[in-house]
């Protein structure tokens, strides 16, 4: 049922640090009062662009601003506005006339679409000042959780939030921090907590930038989970490609400790935690829960059998908590605001049962052939549609979207027809890919999937630590079938033997790299299989990319012979008398394609 | 214990909740193929072809039996569809790797491929981890290690350089699954080594002996050399195996001592002439003792040390025996175990032996035959000492061999002969430290340090210290039948002063009186059987009437006449002498 | 600093709040350079000098400067949040040393928004 009005209050950074949120709920409550929800609707938006008198609301179809409100003018604004349909003169604003010649961002959809949780104080604070982030409330959900709430109220409240790991793999936090406190408690060992910041899927900087722009949010995140689980000793576990995140890290935990919100008898409660950042040496396998441990035990990076999960027998076989970096970011927000907040946003009911769905919000990395490249942050279950073309605003240069791959190396590739799946881990482990730890890697029609699939598993061949059978020679013969492919030379049963290795590989290797390989191919396969019967039976790359089953034409209609083609070959392939038809030597020219590059009129195809 | 009710292929057991699945499926009977895994070492589940299905809870997992832990209610297929084609793909790509394995191909032809569709690679080591695993984990010498990631991933060891941390223990080979690692026989550090320790660090060393029981070589040990191992005390059950057990001395109340301490037989390189220690293949008569042991390092081979067999072998007699230089007495034994040795050897490589003798010693029963018995095999026998052992050629035929030259008493004149190995029939010699232990048991010694029986006729295993006897070659060379008859006599004699239960002593002893004793210690080291003491807090010489053989010494040294003898007192020698005048 | 106590926590968060919100407190507006990696690979840092040396050489004393995370849009990276007193903030984008100091001219100084490098007035939705 349409609502005859909306009352658009400003959600955006400023107007909620002046109380906006609170102000909705009053809001709510006096709408609900007049028996009006049914005819009059809340709603939250991004900044309306006028911070400085906030906070800020507009009603709708009217028109009305109104700036400046609190908490005790609501009762007058709901009287006499919405029910008796008269503005409020006193409470309004009208902007002076020479309003800003720019948009406001609510009407950019890039920032009109986003909803910041974890990504709340970026671009806001000075990461390097813990100031900053105390005055955006920070370390008050530490305050709660240490002075107001028990271990297992910390720990029930995030299991009723449905928080999911956001590293890849899903799995529920709260009840991985009940088990790991069990473990503890039972065996009487300490536990132990690490932050896996080892962020290695190519094109993926969801952690980098979280600890970058707000390092105090993991650390409270983490001091928290410590309350919880009752461990004194953490670790963050950062790749060394990261300088600058591990030095705002490193000056975060040296700051937080002179406060005393590290260290000894934090805040005065006699709680005391504290985190040590240990170095990762660019291993992509070490992301891995069991090779992190091992890493970090300064061992050789390589995972073990995990028949023995590593929250009863980890670090030193410790009882050991792993979580990524953006799930220990969500934790504060969720101590603070409730489980119930967090949880209507996303999808399922996740309350009972957290397996359910996928609540809160997901930060992706937005890469490839999208307009707006970027760091977005989304509520789960957001279309892939609305992330692509909304917020990354299309594909550029007109051209049409192919593809978009998700979960980093080991994701799946996505077809057209799958845009208006939502966005969340059930959804996308169904269509054979996965949320990994969110990298999104769209595609455009000048891709060809073999080779992308091609690409994803000579990086997974590269990285792969080579201590089980089927990972290290699964992904070798899969690399040697699909070179051959885009070589041209492929066969027949290639892509049944493609399928069979997958599926073995699946099955068979060791730790989640290995199972979760073949997926960049069995996606490809999937819903692009007849891009590999191209290359197959045509001997053609439909993409135009595999360089063995393409070549270069010249129009003869369209070349008026101005001679930039010949300037760019760096073979001398191309030849012919200015303001006459150049010819190419198919045989000289090496397929770079720099002379299409430089052509002006469209006279080169590539074919 | 909690017990996990488990099935494997419609086969129902109960088991310890947490096995590891392949565990139980053996004990069951179920084979499950493996390759990285080995009893004694941690599973690694890594080559995955143990890969089996697992139902529980209406969920269907593929896992690695090796380190599976068993829970209640799982039910496991080892034989699927799925599985096969699990284990037939491994294999496949396994044999793209290391396509000449036997193992692999063995296991192959089980999983019916014929030819692998990868093709066969050249490599042999499948980086199933077992050799660096049993290195570090079991041996814990931490030699070999995994280099690289991924594809490039190789066992090795660090930088690339030999090991100055490998033991050369063979750990490593001997866990190897497809062959890969092997141990360089060939080597010559290995080889000329030649040990003449045990074979094995755990050992018995005398078969016949009472109790019968087995000792660790601390030398060869691996435990001694890194500390890890104690696979030895992980197997045995009834946990008797202790590496911490150290040396101790025990004192023992006993009544009478047997000393059968044996000899050291003559360290050849005191005959410098014949070349021990200068050339590779000049042996001792021990060392070539130790090469035909059918269980000894070269298994019975006779071998030079790089590996050949030889064609001739030389070996001389009376090596630091009947010889000024060295010892003039004859080592007894020498003639007979170099005539053994001529046998064996020629016996096991064919080679032409030639014995170099002074005399040929071959008394007691059965010993001329089997000199005689020699001569019939064509083994050469020339009389005369031997001049020298070089490497000097002269004519080709010597090249590249070893030169005996000799003196042919018998034909009289002076030979060469080229052999390609010298075994010295080395002598037998009183051990080194016989001078101590003569000291210990106040026993005498003749000049070349063998121990002296009291008679040589009527006391053959007594010494001039009751209670004390001797035996075997500690009293002289002898070989084993004269040893154990002396070893008999020598226990006869202990036996019969234990059966009698008491000592009869001489009524004749010496006695101190206490109150004329000056304290001036003349007598102690006079006294040839240590009877005499001194007694510090009265300051005054004390004797043990036990000891004390009435020899009368300390008496006639005493200055002060405080030592008497019972019977021969002053006045007791006077008044026979008076009587003697007087008659 | 001090160890803190739950008390402190909450006066330290009312004292700090004005200097992120400009909503008290005596400056004039506040600059916020986006120096993320992205930022910074894109020139940030020269951006960021570019401001600190106008700002002295023209003894400027009521602008805060403050260096930030990524903005998320990093395709457009180097990219300033400007917010001068009762205005909504602007999001530059794209920018160099020239334009940096261009914008603390004309927007800072002079309260025009140069619209020619602008992406968007306001800020974006949280929580």
């Amino acid at each position: 049922m349409a609502h005859r009005s909306h009352v658009l209050v400003c959600a955006g950074t400023g107007c909620v640090s002046c109380g906006s949120f609170q102000l909705g709920m009053a809001l709510e409550r006096e709408i609900q009062k007049h028996r009006l929800d049914a005819e009059v609707q809340v709603v939250r938006t991004g900044c309306q662009g006028f911070c400085a008198e906030g906070p800020v609301l507009i009603v709708q179809p009217d028109e009305v601003f109104y700036c400046g409100l609190k908490e005790k003018d609501v009762p007058l604004l709901v009287q006499e506005h919405l029910l008796k349909g008269r503005p409020v003169s006193k409470l309004m604003y009208m902007p002076p006339a020479a309003a800003a010649p720019v948009p406001t961002l609510s009407r950019i959809p890039f920032f009109a679409k986003q909803k910041l949780v974890v990504l709340r104080n970026r671009g806001l604070i000075d990461p390097e000042r813990i100031e900053d982030y105390i005055a955006r409330d920070g370390y008050s959900a530490l305050a709660r959780a240490l002075t107001e709430m028990t271990a297992d109220q910390i720990i029930q409240e995030i299991k009723l939030s449905g928080l999911r790991g956001r590293g890849g793999g899903g799995f529920p936090a709260g009840i991985k921090w009940a088990t790991c406190r069990q473990a503890a408690l039972h065996r009487s060992v300490e536990p132990i907590l690490v932050c896996n910041a080892d962020e290695g899927d190519p094109g993926a900087f969801m952690d980098r930038s979280i600890i970058e722009s707000d390092p105090h949010a993991v650390i409270e995140g983490m001091i928290i989970g410590a309350r919880a689980i009752g461990a004194s000793q953490g670790f963050v576990y950062i790749r060394h490609e990261y300088p600058i995140a591990r030095e705002r890290l490193g000056k975060a935990l040296v700051q937080a400790r002179e406060c005393g919100l590290l260290g000894q008898d934090i805040l005065g409660t006699n709680f005391s935690f504290d985190i040590e950042i240990v170095q990762g040496a660019g291993a992509f396998v070490c992301g891995e829960s069991t090779a992190l441990m091992a890493s970090l035990e300064g061992r050789v990076g390589e995972p073990r059998a995990k028949y023995i999960h590593t929250v009863e027998y980890g670090y030193k076989n410790q009882p050991t908590n792993l979580n990524n970096v953006e799930t220990w970011a969500n934790v504060p927000l969720i101590i603070n605001r409730g489980a119930e907040w967090f949880a209507s946003m996303g999808t399922g009911e996740v309350a009972e049962n957290p397996w359910n769905g996928s609540s809160g919000t997901k930060v992706f990395s937005l890469v490839g052939k999208v307009n707006n490249t970027g760091l977005i942050e989304v509520p789960m279950g957001m279309s892939l549609r609305e992330i692509i073309f909304d917020i990354g605003g299309g594909i550029p240069h007109g051209r049409r979207f192919k593809a978009v791959q998700t979960g980093g190396p080991s994701g799946g590739c996505l077809p057209e027809s799958l845009l208006d799946m939502p966005v969340d881990f059930d959804s996308l482990t169904a269509a054979g890919s996965m949320m990994g730890s969110g990298g999104m890697i769209v595609m455009d029609d000048h891709t060809c999937m073999v080779d992308v699939a091609r690409y994803f598993i000579a990086f997974l061949t590269e990285e792969s630590c080579g201590k089980c059978t089927p990972c290290r020679e699964g992904l070798r013969c899969s690399l040697d079938v699909l070179q051959r492919i885009c070589d041209g030379t492929g066969e027949d049963g290639d892509l049944d033997l493609l399928e069979e290795m997958g599926g073995v590989m699946q099955d068979a290797c060791l730790c989640a790299l290995g199972t979760s390989a073949p997926n960049p191919v069995l996606s490809t396969l999937r819903y692009f299989r007849g891009e590999y019967e191209a290359h197959i039976r045509e001997r053609r790359c439909p993409g135009g990319v595999c360089q063995a089953l393409i070549h270069y034409e010249i129009v003869a209609e369209a070349c008026d012979g101005c001679h930039a083609c010949v300037n760019v070959c760096a073979t001398g392939a191309i030849t012919g008398q200015v303001k006459y038809l150049h010819l190419l030597n198919q045989d000289l020219c090496i397929k770079c394609g720099a002379c299409i590059e430089a052509c002006k009129r469209d006279a080169i195809l590539r074919v | 214990m909690k017990l996990a009710t488990v099935t494997i292929d419609g086969i129902t057991t109960e088991a310890e909740d947490r096995t590891p699945l392949l565990q139980v499926a053996q004990r069951v009977g179920v084979t499950i193929p493996t390759l990285c895994h080995y009893p004694l070492i941690e599973p690694y589940g890594v080559c995955r072809i143990c890969t089996v299905e697992v139902h529980m809870r209406g969920r269907v997992r593929m896992v690695t039996a090796c380190n599976y832990p068993v829970t209640d209610g799982i039910q496991v297929f080892t034989q699927t569809d799925r599985v096969r084609r699990t284990r037939k793909l491994i294999l496949e790509w396994m044999l793209a790797r290391c396509g000449h394995v036997k193992v692999l191909n063995d296991l192959a032809a089980e999983y019916g491929i014929d030819e692998p569709r990868f093709g066969r690679g050249d490599d042999t080591c499948i980086l199933c981890g077992l050799c660096v695993r049993v290195c570090s984990d079991v041996v814990g010498a931490n030699v070999l290690g995994f280099f690289n990631r991924g594809t490039t991933r190789y066992v090795g060891t660090a930088y690339d350089e030999p090991s100055d941390t490998c033991i050369a223990c063979g750990a490593c080979a001997y866990v190897c699954p497809t062959g890969c690692i092997t141990i360089d026989h060939e080597a010559e550090q290995i080889r000329g080594e030649l040990p003449l320790g045990p074979l094995t660090p755990i050992y018995i060393p005398t078969m016949q002996a009472v109790p019968h029981q087995p000792v660790i070589d601390a030398d060869s040990c691996i435990h001694f050399k890194t500390d890890g191992c104690r696979v030895c005390a992980s197997v045995c059950e009834t946990k008797a195996i202790d590496h911490g057990q150290q040396d101790r001395h025990e004192e023992i109340q006993v009544g009478s001592i047997i000393v059968a301490t044996g000899f050291q037989p003559v360290d050849a390189k005191k005959v410098p002439q014949y070349g021990y220690g200068l050339y590779p293949n000049v042996f001792t008569a021990m060392q070539v003792e130790h090469m035909v042991n059918a269980s000894g390092p070269n298994n019975g081979q006779v071998l030079l040390k790089d590996g050949r067999v030889p064609e001739s072998v030389g070996i001389i007699h009376c090596v630091g025996s009947r010889d000024k230089n060295t010892h003039e007495y004859c080592s007894r034994v020498c003639c007979m175990y170099s005539l053994k040795l001529a046998h064996l050897v020629h016996e096991r490589s064919h080679a032409k032996v030639y014995n170099f003798y002074i005399d040929m010693r071959s008394p007691g029963k059965g010993y001329e035959e089997f000199y005689n018995r020699l001569l019939a095999e064509g083994v050469e026998f020339i009389r005369g000492r031997v001049a020298e052992v070089s490497d000097w050629a002269i004519t080709p035929m010597e090249q590249g061999k070893l030169v005996i030259r000799a003196e042919d008493t018998l034909a009289g004149l002076v030979r060469r002969i080229p052999v390609d190995m010298v075994i010295l029939s080395t002598g037998l010699e009183a051990r080194e430290d016989a001078a101590e232990v003569r000291r210990l048991f106040n026993v005498s010694c003749s000049s070349d340090g063998w121990f002296l029986e009291r008679h040589p006729k009527l006391a053959p295993v007594s010494t001039f210290t009751d209670g004390v006897f001797i035996a075997g070659c500690a009293q002289g060379p002898k070989d084993i039948p004269d040893t154990v008859a002396q070893a008999g006599a020598a226990a006869a004699e202990a036996m019969a002063l234990i059966d009698k239960g008491e000592v009869e002593l001489e009524a004749y002893t010496a006695w101190i009186d206490q109150e004329l004793c000056s304290g001036c210690q003349v007598c102690v080291p006079l006294c040839p059987f240590s009877a005499i003491e001194f007694n510090k807090e009265k300051k005054v010489s004390q004797l043990n009437e036990a000891l004390c053989k009435g020899c009368g010494t300390c008496v006639a040294a005493c200055p002060s006449h405080a030592a008497q003898q019972h019977h021969f007192t002053d006045a007791q020698i006077m008044a026979e002498i008076e009587g003697v005048l007087v008659s | 600093m001090a160890r803190l106590t739950i008390d402190d926590l909450k006066r330290m968060r009312d004292a700090a709040a004005p200097t992120l919100t400009l909503r008290t407190g005596t400056a004039r507006a506040r600059i916020t350079v986006h120096m993320g990696t992205c930022g910074i690979a894109a020139g940030a840092r020269d951006v960021m000098a570019a401001l600190l040396r106008e700002i002295e050489s023209q003894g400027i004393s009521d602008v805060i400067v403050a260096a930030s995370g990524c903005a998320g849009l990093c395709s457009q990276e180097p990219m300033a949040t400007v917010e001068v007193r009762s205005m909504a903030p602007v999001k530059y984008a794209n920018l160099t040393p020239e334009r940096m100091s261009a914008v603390l001219q004309q927007h800072v100084l002079r309260g025009e928004i140069v619209a020619e490098f602008a992406l968007g007035a306001g800020c974006e939705t949280t929580g």
